[in-house]
């Protein structure tokens, strides 16, 4: 099931055009990748997913219904600016921020401690957000975000200002959240953390939605047929042989301790005919497609330069 | 509790517990009373010892009639004022203050009279001693006319005006009434009005620049409304402005009955056995007096005039503070703050000085209009209240002065919506204007 549907969502402001015509949905408990280059228009299409405007076309359903004002104690939005009172008490202020919430102040509390345990902060409650490193407000911000337990968590760029330990602290608790029947919005530039956590993404550009799915999917789908053969044997052997056969890429090799090709072959019918063929010239020790990295996806799409892109 | 009863709570628990609150709430209301207590008690401790003057009279009229005065000794000397200046050199007239030298011809020409001090001489001694200088050149001047029993007719003829006034209210009862206390009641809260107006104002709007600088609005707005936030921030303001005005009365008025106490006693003593030095107002226990004793002491006045120094200071710190509301939502910076501050400051400080009129006619035209018009109206009605005002002029100016302000804040929440989302550029007031069409 769906939790999360945009349907012909636009959005317009003085002069320019912040989304145009975007739809995708959400499936129940995936995480789900909003990518796109900066300016795009994610920062506006979650907003209106937290209701903080409104399209001015379109609609947005939450859980199979169209999304109501009280729909805001369902999400938790971490946003990409980070920002807490510098002021105030730690504990105080997540105490606030979980009431604003709807969180009743002992439920807030009870929970709160529970988090601070988990992530090892027990000492800064009573500190002021000032003397926290931004990384400390962070985990102080992440732990707000989600402490009332909602259905839907928007991230914007969740991992950026953590160390590479705290980074996978993170994963994992947004892994067991999703385990616990919470559904990700993951907003990121960072495409290898896509392809760690992500199952599904919508690619969105200049204001439209240029590429939605499932990951694997996607990287299969936008496999160009180009493999690698590490073998042993005379390679400019096997080069000569292959003319005519496949095309050979010139570039680095990934890593081998062998001889190595990268070929490209026109179509699927005709690898195991190469197979045979090279494994009669040479003694091959592996053989595999190389697909695409979400980079490249991500890279190629932008530029216009995917094969069975929607039209831009 | 509702989420604007969450923020109030929030911006309320903030600001009471800062340091510079607790301060400020302590001292204000010392200082106040400092301001009325420092002169009674200067008054009290004003001799700082005798000051001696040498007087070199040429005339040989003025200086045995002097009459010690105050701190002033009068010593008459038959010396020259080098001799005077020679004496005090080589030790002999050491304590000498000043020499006081008088002209051969002072009766024809009294303005040959000069003061030489060793130390800065004073308004006070000047007078004191051109007074009786004066006062002795009248009488001998008087005498040369040779009229029989002269100090029995001037006796006769001295006379005092003690006016009482009585102000008829509209049921036709009359009542003392003290327009220096109804004048200096108009400035205090006039003025309080204006302070507080722009203090919590310009906290309203440094709060949501902060808010806004530190992103922490990016949290906010994903669980409550704009407009909540806007309300609950003015609010909770306005309380911390309440808390600490009815703390400084209460202390006011505590400090305020001691003072009263333990002062009353020797002023009541002062006024009667030194007439002339003492401040106007204060020469006897003239009616003025008693009429303002009375009015302080009558609970309706104090009433009428705390309760609409209230409503009026709510009205219009709400009015204000959507406006600054607006703006800081606008600005990233408070240093940006200064230009659009302009159509905030230009009315108040326009009220402060119609003020300084309204208290000398306090129903002319002027004064009315400007007490209804809701941007003028919490100084300048207020400052009125002491006068007395008709019913119809007070409810008219209050209706006008909430309802402008639930149009502002309709007003304020538009543009404050657009604002918080917009970083960079500051906007010009046409852009401002703009944001309220915006729809969302």
């Amino acid at each position: 099931m769906d939790i999360l549907k945009v349907e012909h969502v636009s959005k317009r402001y003085a002069g320019h055009t912040a989304l145009d015509d975007v739809s995708f949905s959400i499936p129940q408990g995936s995480i789900y990748g909003l990518l796109g280059p900066n300016g795009a228009g994610k920062t506006t299409l979650i907003r209106i997913i937290n209701r903080i405007t409104a399209p001015d076309q379109g609609k947005v359903w939450l859980d199979g219904r169209e999304i109501a004002p009280e729909d805001i104690y369902k999400i938790g939005y971490l946003p990409e600016e980070r920002g807490l009172y510098k002021k105030m008490r730690v504990g105080e202020q997540a105490l606030y921020f979980a009431m604003l919430k709807g969180l009743s102040r002992r439920e807030a509390t009870r929970r709160l401690k529970e988090w601070f345990v988990k992530f090892g902060i027990q000492g800064w409650w009573n500190k002021k957000v000032e003397e926290l490193s931004k990384g400390m407000a962070q985990k102080v911000q992440f732990i707000v975000t989600v402490l009332h337990e909602p259905k839907l968590l928007i991230l914007d760029e969740p991992f950026s200002g953590f160390d590479p330990i705290n980074a996978n602290l993170l994963k994992e608790e947004i892994l067991q959240l999703r385990d616990k029947g919470a559904t990700v919005i993951f907003s990121t530039h960072n495409m290898s953390s896509v392809e760690e956590i992500c199952d599904h993404i919508t690619l969105i550009n200049r204001s439209k939605n240029i590429l939605s799915g499932e990951v694997n999917d996607i990287r299969h789908r936008h496999g160009n047929n180009i493999f690698q053969v590490d073998f042993r044997g005379d390679r400019e052997k096997l080069r000569s042989a292959l003319e005519g056969q496949a095309m050979i890429l010139e570039g680095s090799e990934e890593d081998t301790i062998y001889n190595s090709l990268k070929i490209h072959i026109p179509s699927n019918a005709q690898v195991r005919e190469v197979i045979g063929f090279i494994n009669d010239q040479v003694e091959i020790r592996s053989f595999r497609e190389i697909i695409p990295s979400m980079n490249d996806i991500f890279i190629r799409a932008v530029a216009g330069n995917l094969a069975d892109q929607k039209e831009q | 509790m509702g989420k604007i009863g969450i923020i109030i709570q929030r911006e309320f628990n903030e600001r009471v517990r800062k340091k510079s609150f607790i301060l400020t709430t302590i001292l204000t209301p010392l200082l106040f009373i400092g301001i009325m207590v420092v002169p009674a008690l200067l008054m009290k401790l004003k001799t700082s010892g005798p000051k001696e003057i040498a007087v070199a009279d040429a005339s040989g009229i003025i200086a045995e009639q002097l009459s010690n005065e105050g701190q002033l000794r009068f010593l008459p000397k038959d010396a020259s004022l080098e001799e005077l200046k020679a004496q005090k050199n080589n030790g002999e007239l050491e304590n000498l203050f000043g020499i006081l030298v008088i002209g051969k011809e002072v009766m024809e020409n009294p303005r040959d009279v000069q003061l030489y001090t060793y130390e800065s001489s004073t308004l006070d001694i000047e007078n004191a001693i051109s007074q009786q200088i004066e006062k002795i050149i009248e009488e001998q001047k008087l005498k040369q006319y040779d009229i029989d029993s002269l100090p029995q007719i001037m006796a006769a003829v001295k006379t005092d005006v003690a006016l009482t006034a009585f102000r008829i209210d509209e049921n036709g009862n009359d009542k003392e009434s003290s327009s220096i206390l109804s004048m200096g009641l108009a400035y205090v809260f006039g003025f309080l009005i204006y302070m507080f107006v722009f203090i919590y104002g310009a906290m309203v709007m440094q709060g949501v620049v902060e808010e806004k600088s530190s992103k922490v609005l990016e949290i906010m707005v994903s669980s409550v409304r704009p407009y909540e936030l806007m309300m609950g921030k003015i609010i909770g303001i306005a309380t911390v402005a309440i808390t600490q005005f009815l703390i400084w009365m209460v202390v006011m008025f505590i400090g305020g009955s001691l003072a009263m106490q333990a002062f009353a006693g020797d002023l009541a003593a002062s006024a009667s056995t030194m007439p002339g030095a003492v401040p106007p107002g204060l020469e006897e226990v003239n009616p003025e007096t008693i009429a303002a004793i009375k009015s302080i002491t009558d609970i309706g006045f104090l009433v009428n005039i705390l309760g609409g120094f209230l409503v009026y200071f709510i009205g219009g710190y709400l009015l204000y503070a959507a406006m600054f509301a607006a703006i800081g939502s606008a600005v990233d910076n408070v240093a940006d703050t200064q230009q659009l501050q302009l159509p905030v400051t230009i009315p108040m400080i326009l009220a402060l000085i119609i003020m300084l009129n309204v208290m000398r006619d306090p129903h002319s035209s002027m004064a009315v209009w400007f007490s209804m018009i809701p941007l003028t109206s919490p100084i300048i009605m207020v400052a009125r209240l002491p006068y007395g005002v008709p019913i119809w002029q007070l409810v008219l100016s209050i209706t006008l002065l909430y309802a402008s302000f639930i149009f502002m804040v309709w007003v304020a929440g538009k543009i404050y919506r657009v604002g918080i989302f917009m970083y960079g550029k500051k906007p010009t007031f046409g852009e401002l204007l703009k944001w309220i069409r915006y729809k969302y």
